[in-house]
């Protein structure tokens, strides 16, 4: 076939044709990991596709032919009505960039496909669940409607909507197709080959999406690379309580610990875990939930390692108490984790120290002197979230502006809050952290506080404030305004009470590495950390940074 | 009529709106806001002020703002505007396209404080100035898209035209060299655009 590859242990191309993700899916195979029945349609097609401005020549028909080997692979028929094929159509360049391009999960959920997958699982729940996230997917992909546009109108659906659960998804479906048929001008085609062919094509557009051709100009990525397509078997993390998505580390991405790190989130698929919507858990709630899966990942994460002779990240879904892995890559890992990985590595003999030398950046060791909650504190850690500005600040609970304000006056304040916005400014400027519910590294609340130099933590799922209450619930546990908190902006971690602060770099770790590199450049003489670092890179080969 | 305030002028909605919209904030900031005189804006205050609806805090972060009967009243009038004039659908089409230009502010906000060096997100020092440049040029690009967003809302309510003024003032501001007014300042880009956003749900009565 000239534009689709299937993937498997065979497939010999690069990162460059196939993408990253495809790359990894390989990779993945190579190590006769459990990866669902995929194929990849390369950047070569994208790139075909946005000069000519439609699918190339020959695609639909190798589009065919190629959702027949996933039917062969999966025992399933694409659209059918008994036991339906249902696929996720993603984006995947040979650069990450994430969340810029559109994603279509359960796509051939037609009306009778979905009727047929309700049968075969006696859940019309699950099945509906799964027909709207279809539909959602492609009402942001194909109309000019944000992704928080689309969930506030279904939303909105769904308030309107009876309290019975399918009665209300019946109506959210509605609302969707309702949303597709107006800004489109015609309503989704019922019919399961002709969406894959409309998915491929909204995701190679949205390669072109301002956003994206932004995100690009900003990070030097020419616009000329395109994106692959994967179109992958879905398995359902929605399909019941044995189910689940999530993501994991095989070591501690905050310290560089060899422990799995994760978030884990049971009977959801995998865009709620990305989107914040859904409280996630950590990870190793799975072993005592569900121990195969955590077995076999735990497995999956050792035999990746030993694949990149690195620290590895994994997205995972789990249907029904079997394991799948949806997507890996390399760690690249930061600051003290950075330099930890790398020790602990040449010491597990899985690289020299000379490449244990070569993979810290002096830029780590700068990074790692940021102060943090030291890891060998034992914080109780209430939550965590996305670190959006480096630094640690101590201070009692506020959770309102008002409340920010007035306590200001008595000592340092941490202001919590579901997301900020310009009302919350005086309170920005009047607290010494800053905490929210909702939102990434680019929110509002984490642009003020880059802008004011405070420590921020964001996104924490699971995190609820009631002003009214006067109290913050996080991690399960409910606090008072007042309470004293510490926000470690670097780590996103939020700790009860103050535990010991670090501003050195000097655990063991650093200090093994830094003998190491003495030895390499023969110097032992009295230095600061990055010029012994520098010397010893120059001595391998690297040039110091200008 | 007997609502607090719905016999006066337009300025007085003008500024009773910008503190909805600003959060509290000072006199010469709302002038700044409303494009009126401050003596103005001061005077609106106070009569503001005998009619329940707004009220001065002093103290170190002193500012005025808005009593809970503001904000309702507030929340009427700037709806009975949009009703009069017959705007909602205008307003939230407008609104629309503003959240699909929303992430990319913010990224690029995100840009201009921070970039990668060796995988490490490190604070913009701003020393490279061909980067600045670059992320101002994307600031420029996605300007020229939000001017034609604030046109439209300007159409519907005129009210909307002072933040494409403020939106350009920062910007100039920015690529004269004044870097605060990305993101640092009471009057940046991202300042007037967050404050917009505010404004819209205000205005369209969207629960945050």
């Amino acid at each position: 076939m000239r534009w689709i590859r299937p993937i498997s242990a065979q497939v010999e191309e690069s990162a460059e044709i196939l993408g990253a993700k495809a790359h990894g899916l390989v990779a993945l195979h190579r190590l006769e990991l459990p990866v669902p029945a995929a194929f990849v349609i390369t950047t070569e097609a994208c790139r075909a596709f946005l000069r000519e401005g439609s699918l190339p020549a020959g695609l639909g028909a190798e589009l065919v032919t190629a959702m027949r080997g996933l039917e062969a692979a999966t025992g399933r028929r694409f659209g059918a009505t008994r036991t339906p094929l249902v696929v996720s159509v993603r984006s995947g360049a040979s650069v990450s960039m994430p969340g810029m391009m559109n994603t279509i999960l359960n796509l051939g959920l037609t009306s009778e496909a979905t009727a047929g997958l309700a049968a075969e699982t006696g859940d019309a729940r699950f099945a509906l669940d799964s027909r709207l996230r279809m539909l959602s997917g492609f009402a942001s992909a194909l109309t000019d409607i944000s992704d928080g546009g689309v969930s506030a109108a279904l939303d909105r659906a769904a308030a309107r909507s009876s309290d019975d659960e399918e009665g209300r998804l019946a109506d959210e479906i509605q609302a969707a197709q309702q949303l597709i048929r107006q800004r489109c001008g015609q309503p989704l085609p019922d019919d399961a080959p002709r969406q894959l062919e409309l998915a491929v094509g909204a995701v190679f557009s949205s390669w072109d999406a301002p956003r994206a051709r932004t995100y690009r100009e900003l990070h030097d990525i020419p616009h000329d690379l395109g994106t692959a397509v994967i179109v992958q078997a879905m398995v359902f993390g929605n399909r019941d309580d044995r189910s689940g998505t999530g993501v994991a580390f095989s070591r501690d991405p905050n310290t560089g610990e060899n422990v799995p790190f994760g978030d884990v989130l049971f009977g959801h698929q995998g865009e709620a875990v990305v989107s914040g919507r859904s409280p996630t858990r950590p990870l190793d709630e799975l072993h005592a939930r569900e121990p195969a899966v955590w077995a076999a990942l735990t497995d999956a994460l050792t035999r990746v390692e030993k694949h990149y002779r690195d620290a590895c990240y994994v997205e995972f879904t789990f249907q029904a108490g079997r394991l799948w892995l949806l997507q890996t890559r390399p760690g690249r890992y930061t600051g003290a984790a950075a330099v930890r990985v790398a020790t602990d590595l040449a010491d597990e003999c899985v690289i020299t120290r000379h490449e244990a030398l070569r993979r810290v950046s002096p830029r780590h060791l700068q990074h790692a002197r940021t102060p943090r909650i030291a890891t060998s504190a034992r914080a109780d850690v209430l939550a965590r979230g996305a670190g959006a500005c480096p630094g640690v600040a101590v201070g009692r609970v506020a959770t309102t502006t008002d409340a920010a304000v007035r306590m200001a006056a008595d000592g340092p304040v941490i202001l919590v809050r579901p997301e900020t916005s310009p009302h919350d400014m005086r309170g920005l400027a009047a607290v010494a952290g800053i905490v929210t519910a909702r939102g990434g590294p680019a929110s509002h609340a984490a642009v003020v506080a880059r802008a004011m130099g405070k420590p921020a933590v964001v996104g924490i799922t699971g995190l609820s404030i009631d002003a009214a209450g006067a109290s913050v619930t996080a991690g399960g546990r409910t606090l008072g305004e007042g309470t004293v908190v510490t926000v470690d902006g670097t780590t996103g971690t939020l700790a009860l009470g103050s535990p010991p602060i670090t501003t050195d770099a000097a655990d063991m770790h650093l200090h093994r590495l830094l003998a190491w590199a003495d030895e390499a450049s023969g110097n032992r003489t009295e230095r600061d950390e990055v010029q012994r670092l520098n010397a010893a890179r120059a001595a391998l080969g690297h040039a110091p940074p200008e | 009529m007997t609502t607090p305030g719905s016999f006066s002028t337009d300025d007085d909605l003008l500024v009773l709106h910008a503190l909805r919209c600003c959060g509290h904030t000072g006199a010469a900031r709302l002038a700044a806001v409303t494009g009126m005189d401050e003596s103005a804006v001061e005077s609106e205050l106070i009569d503001l002020a005998v009619a329940g609806l707004v009220t001065y805090e002093p103290g170190e972060f002193g500012a005025w703002g808005l009593t809970d009967a503001g904000r309702v009243a507030d929340a009427q009038r700037i709806t009975q505007q949009l009703e009069a004039a017959g705007a909602r659908a205008a307003v939230t089409a407008a609104y629309e396209r503003f959240m699909v230009l929303n992430p990319e502010l913010l990224d690029l906000c995100t840009a201009w404080q921070l970039r990668p060096v060796d995988g490490v997100m490190t604070a913009n020092d701003h020393s490279d100035s061909s980067y600045d440049a670059r992320v101002l040029g994307r600031f420029t690009d996605l300007d020229r898209r939000a001017a034609a967003v604030c046109a439209e809302l300007a159409a519907a309510v005129p009210r909307f035209g002072l933040y494409r003024d403020r939106l350009s003032h920062a910007l100039t501001r920015a690529a004269s060299g004044q870097l605060e007014y990305v993101a640092d300042h009471i009057a940046s880009y991202h300042t007037v655009w967050a404050e917009l956003h505010e404004d819209l749900l205000a205005t369209l009565g969207i629960p945050r």
